[in-house]
């Protein structure tokens, strides 16, 4: 893999015909656009799911694609649309399933990366709680903050890749903190300080 | 004790690092003097660090979602056509000639069958019904082809397999060969599986 090939070239590559580019630009971002859908929809099969939607989808436009920006801000565009239709046609509640915590959890075991094993059901029980505080924000909110916080991304192309103004992208930001404050609260009422 | 007059929107952008270097180091000397703020700072600052923890917990290492090579490929291969490629007109012409021999019932396309799933079940060749050399045509078509036959032939042995190890009875390899059967058409491969058949009936 050269890492000195930069995305641009690859996409160049494969409207020129070469395969090879799209692989190679679905290795580099697989694991990124995976581990955001999988926090986006907390379900593994879903998410893998999803995935595959992205790049499909991305394999068929990216030969008339134009880039205005960056492709992994495309491709997070790609997610994030998505992740809001699937939100949206699961309306009802986005169940938060334990199964699929346990599937990761093998899978983390079987790549030998798994995390403290020895971390007890308390500490797992109030993971989930946060997370479900999280799941709580609007989408947007959500959004935007996984795209800030967890993808690494600067306000300008959290606002780039959801389409909206950097002072948007602000608001919900800080909607986002407000509510998990208000949210989280009780938590650290009842345990800490 | 003097009012502050510090935004709420100030302390949120200091907990999130988004103040610049001189604001920044302002407000941290306005955090020296008033204890409102520093107890906001606080209070943000650790409903991040709760998130980042359980976030953490929940995906601590990248995962690479499983086979998406394969599966893309596949689903492409699914797809409707967006264009009428050279691929899936020769394919075309592939499964016409086929039906022209079907319907003459020449005997020796039985045979041809039964000793290409042997080559290809026995030996292991990568045997390619459709005789294009898809080494040589480096498309999306020609890749989305190959895993399709690689994806028929797969199943195809699989059938087999259990079949010849006994492992599903008569009803079982009827029901998976159909299905081949099915997965196939268009291909070399549906004939194979209808020949396949056959023998079944014959044999139970
Ligand atoms: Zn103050």
């Amino acid at each position: 893999m050269d890492k000195m090939i930069d995305d641009e070239m690859l996409v160049a590559q494969f409207k020129s015909g070469s395969q090879k580019a799209f692989d190679e630009l679905m290795k580099r971002y697989e694991r990124r656009i995976f581990g955001y859908l999988l926090r986006s929809v907390r379900n593994y099969e879903d998410a893998e799911e999803l995935t595959l939607e992205v790049f499909f989808k991305a394999y068929r436009a990216l030969g008339t694609w134009e880039p205005k920006a960056k492709f992994s801000t495309w491709l997070y565009t790609i997610a994030s649309n998505l992740s809001i239709d699937f939100h949206r046609a699961k309306s009802r509640q986005p169940v938060y399933m334990l199964e699929d915590e346990d599937v990761i959890e093998k899978r983390l075991i079987a790549t030998d990366i798994s995390s403290n094993p020895e971390k007890n059901l308390e500490d797992k029980e109030r993971g989930r709680i946060i997370r479900e505080a999280v799941d709580e924000l609007s989408a947007k909110q959500k959004s935007v903050f996984m795209l800030a916080r967890y993808e690494g991304m600067q306000i300008k192309e959290v606002a780039e890749t959801l389409g909206m103004a950097e002072g948007t992208v602000k608001i919900h930001l800080h909607r986002a903190i407000k509510k998990l404050q208000t949210l989280l609260r009780p938590l650290w009422e009842n345990n800490e300080i | 004790m003097e009012k502050c007059k510090t935004s709420e929107a100030r302390v949120i952008d200091y907990v999130y690092g988004e103040l610049d270097q001189s604001e920044s180091s302002a407000f941290e000397q306005h955090l020296a003097t008033c204890s409102k703020c520093t107890r906001k700072v606080y209070s943000y600052s650790h409903v991040l660090h709760l998130v980042d923890d359980a976030e953490s917990e929940f995906l601590p290492v990248a995962l690479a979602p499983r086979n998406l090579e394969a599966k893309l490929y596949k689903r492409l291969a699914d797809a409707p056509p967006e264009k009428n490629s050279i691929l899936s007109r020769l394919s075309n012409y592939f499964s016409n000639l086929l039906l022209v021999l079907h319907e003459q019932k020449v005997a020796s396309i039985c045979i041809f069958s039964i000793a290409a799933i042997a080559v290809a079940f026995f030996v292991g060749n990568p045997f390619r019904p459709t005789t294009l050399d898809i080494n040589r045509i480096n498309s999306a078509d020609a890749r989305i082809e190959q895993y399709r036959h690689n994806d028929i032939q797969r199943n195809l042995e699989d059938v087999l397999r259990k079949k010849h190890l006994r492992h599903s009875d008569s009803w079982d390899t009827v029901s998976q060969l159909n299905r081949v059967k099915d997965q196939a058409q268009g291909t070399d491969w549906a004939n194979i599986a209808k020949n396949q058949l056959k023998r079944v009936h014959s044999e139970f």
